[in-house]
């Protein structure tokens, strides 16, 4: 058994709980089987997992009967789902009539699209075999709401913790989802997040995260439904670990999904991104923009892929990635990917990876602006080109907001 | 206002400036002709101080301050404008608040106040009124998009609204139509007095027809080799710089 199992999986012993045995026993077994990632898998070369041997994990956090601090406040009037710790917070978690939060049922654990002949999916099985808690959001089907899910931790936790959420929009449902993610501690936050949309149903995704501490893994699968539309607006500020594999099905006929995305990453802080959009139905449309800056000594990764599957003709699809070093020991490593196997399609991808142009920042200067300022003014410009779609309002400008503070 | 004396400029270690004299008083209006290659846009960032631009010998004297000590932003703050031949992009960056932030960074370095927001898009919608440009440049990212003629424009707004003491204009005629260089042209007219000075670097007369520049110099291999009035670009026109070669053999 590696050293990772040990501290992870440290008792092979699936609870029978509430009827998610069947899940836990295949999910130790695959586990048991394959282990975790090493460097040489190939979606995992860049994470450091080993950062997770070197921790004291203390393995899952007891509630221990204090009531939590307050979540960080948001800007503006939402439903809301706070989980502290990973556990949820039920005294501050308040949504609006027409949303419901229940306990998930064993139907509601998806794994038949985990792969179970390898460790690429080993924290995605981990989280089946150890979640404590698995909550299901519901939105009633024509609802316009906005809802926030929270995620804060104490700059003690050093607990491993699998949340795991489940959001499912009702048909024409149209939702603004902001989620905050404040990283502590020295713990493990071990997150999957599925989110299910119906016909015509509309979801706005701010995701908007940083951690001094904590190590983040988190695999969110959306699936959108026909008419669907999906759209990500994500900035990730990293941490010692951070880990994000984000997922978009189109399964149904004009569905769309996009994601937009920035991370400013300094010091050693680092990101992991692998994002994928699956074309399962024709047509379909989706769009990806996603930008590293990487200062310091930080390191971000990108992997994006496009997958058009045979029959999803009529597919169209955009993928550009921009990234930006700001120091000599920074590194980026992107990887756009188009895998094409159907008709009638349009796909197109780009990724450059460059440094601040030294042309425009004597220009800045010239106008008056010191060499920081002008250094910061590029940075927000190539930064804040990913939230150029997201619509005028207090999201858009809470997002613009985070990011300024980050630069 | 500004006293250039026995300036030598390197570039990549070429000796592109070769010991230039130049004096501009206040409110003067110099034009700086000369073929390509002979060091006009050279002298430009060398005033402005941009990298890379070594200023290896001479002095630059702006208000009787020592000009090639200041840093980039220290010269725009004390009044110094270069609008470039090739206006940059930079995506991402809406003019309005670029225009703002530097407003306030030279206002700052001078001890004065933020400008008021009302009064700063007054300004700047008046200024966007007289080149004929639309009110949406101002939510546009700088230059991002714009047309030549519009990039040449924006600088012109930019003058306008950052009011330098001491405008360098480097080829900015390049590449307008008739209508857009007269607009240009009206531009700069307006911001003249007598407590603001010029020097316009360009290749043709027309649009020292509507300038009426008080100066003219033809500079040539580094150096200035012929000054004169008005006249001096009629010359030109007519004849070119195959004079250059006479005069020099």
């Amino acid at each position: 058994m590696s050293a990772l199992m040990e501290k992870l999986v440290p008792d092979t012993q699936a609870p029978d709980d509430g009827g998610f045995g069947l899940a836990r026993r295949k999910a130790l077994k695959v586990l048991m089987q394959h282990g975790f990632p090493q460097r040489k898998t190939e979606h995992w070369k860049y994470t450091p997992l080993a950062l997770l041997e070197k921790r004291a994990l203390q393995g899952p956090i007891a509630q221990q009967g204090e009531r939590p601090p307050a979540p960080p406040a948001l800007p503006f009037a939402t439903g809301l789902v706070h989980l502290h710790n990973g556990v949820l917070d039920p005294d501050r978690s308040d949504l609006p009539s027409g949303v419901t939060l229940v306990a998930m049922l064993p139907e509601d654990i998806h794994f038949s699209e985990l792969d179970d002949s390898g460790p690429a999916h080993a924290f995605a099985w981990l989280n089946i075999a150890r979640f404590a808690e698995a909550w299901r959001i519901g939105v009633e089907p024509g609802l316009e709401c906005r809802l926030a899910v929270v995620m804060s931790f104490d700059d003690g936790f050093s607990g491993v913790v699998h949340p795991r959420l489940k959001l499912e929009l009702g048909e024409a449902a149209t939702v603004t989802l902001v989620e905050s993610q404040q990283g502590r501690g020295e713990g493990l936050c071990n997150r999957v997040f599925d989110i299910e949309l119906a016909t015509r149903s509309r979801l706005t995704h701010g995701i908007e995260r940083a951690s001094a501490g904590a190590a983040m893994i988190d695999r969110t699968v959306i699936d959108v439904g026909r008419d669907a539309d999906y759209r990500a607006y994500v900035l990730d500020g990293g941490g010692p670990l951070t880990r994000q594999d984000l997922i978009v099905n189109l399964g149904h006929a004009n569905a769309h999904g996009s994601i937009c995305g920035v991370a400013i990453l300094h010091d050693r802080s680092l990101v992991d991104y692998h994002t994928a959009i699956e074309h399962r139905v024709g047509p379909s449309t989706s769009a990806e923009d996603f930008r590293i800056l990487a200062d310091d000594q930080a390191v971000g990764v990108f992997n994006g892929r496009i997958h058009i599957l045979p029959g999803a003709d009529d597919s169209h699809s955009t993928m550009n990635t921009g990234n930006l070093l700001l120091s000599e020991n920074a590194r980026i490593n992107t990887k756009p990917e188009l895998e094409i196997h159907a008709e009638d399609v349009t796909a197109s991808h780009g990724a450059t990876i460059g440094q601040l142009d030294d042309l425009a920042r004597f220009y800045l200067r010239s106008r008056g602006l010191d060499d920081n300022q002008a250094i910061s003014l590029l940075k927000y410009g190539f930064a804040a080109a990913v939230f150029d779609e997201l619509p005028e309002g207090d999201l858009r400008d809470w997002m613009i907001e985070q990011l300024r503070k980050r630069l | 206002m500004l006293k250039i004396n026995n300036l030598h400029v390197a570039v990549g270690g070429t000796e592109i400036i070769k010991g230039l004299d130049l004096e501009v008083g206040s409110g003067e209006l110099h034009a700086i002709m000369g073929p390509n290659g002979s060091g006009k846009s050279t002298l430009g960032y060398a005033l402005v101080g941009r990298d890379g631009y070594a200023v290896t010998e001479g002095s630059v004297e702006f208000e009787g301050r020592d000009l090639l000590e200041l840093e980039i932003e220290q010269r725009a703050a004390a009044g110094v404008f270069l609008a470039l031949q090739y206006p940059v992009e930079i995506p991402g960056v809406n003019n309005a608040y670029f225009l703002r932030a530097a407003l306030n960074a030279q206002r700052k370095a001078r001890g004065e106040d933020e400008v008021d927001s009302i009064d700063f898009l007054k300004s700047v919608r008046e200024q966007l009124k007289i080149l004929k440009m639309d009110e949406s440049l101002l939510k546009r990212a700088v230059n991002e998009g714009f047309s030549g003629g519009e990039k040449k424009r924006n600088e012109i707004v930019q003058l306008a609204v950052l009011e330098p003491k001491l405008a360098i204009l480097d080829e900015t005629d390049s590449g307008l139509d008739i209508d857009a260089l007269k607009l240009v042209a009206e531009g700069v007219n307006r911001l003249r007095d007598s407590q603001r000075s010029f020097i316009v670097i360009t290749h043709y007369q027309r649009l020292l027809d509507y300038l009426k520049p008080d100066r003219i110099h033809v500079l040539s291999d580094g150096r200035i080799v012929e000054s004169g009035d008005a006249s001096l670009a009629e010359r030109l026109e007519r004849e070119g710089y195959a004079f250059l070669d006479a005069t020099e053999a």
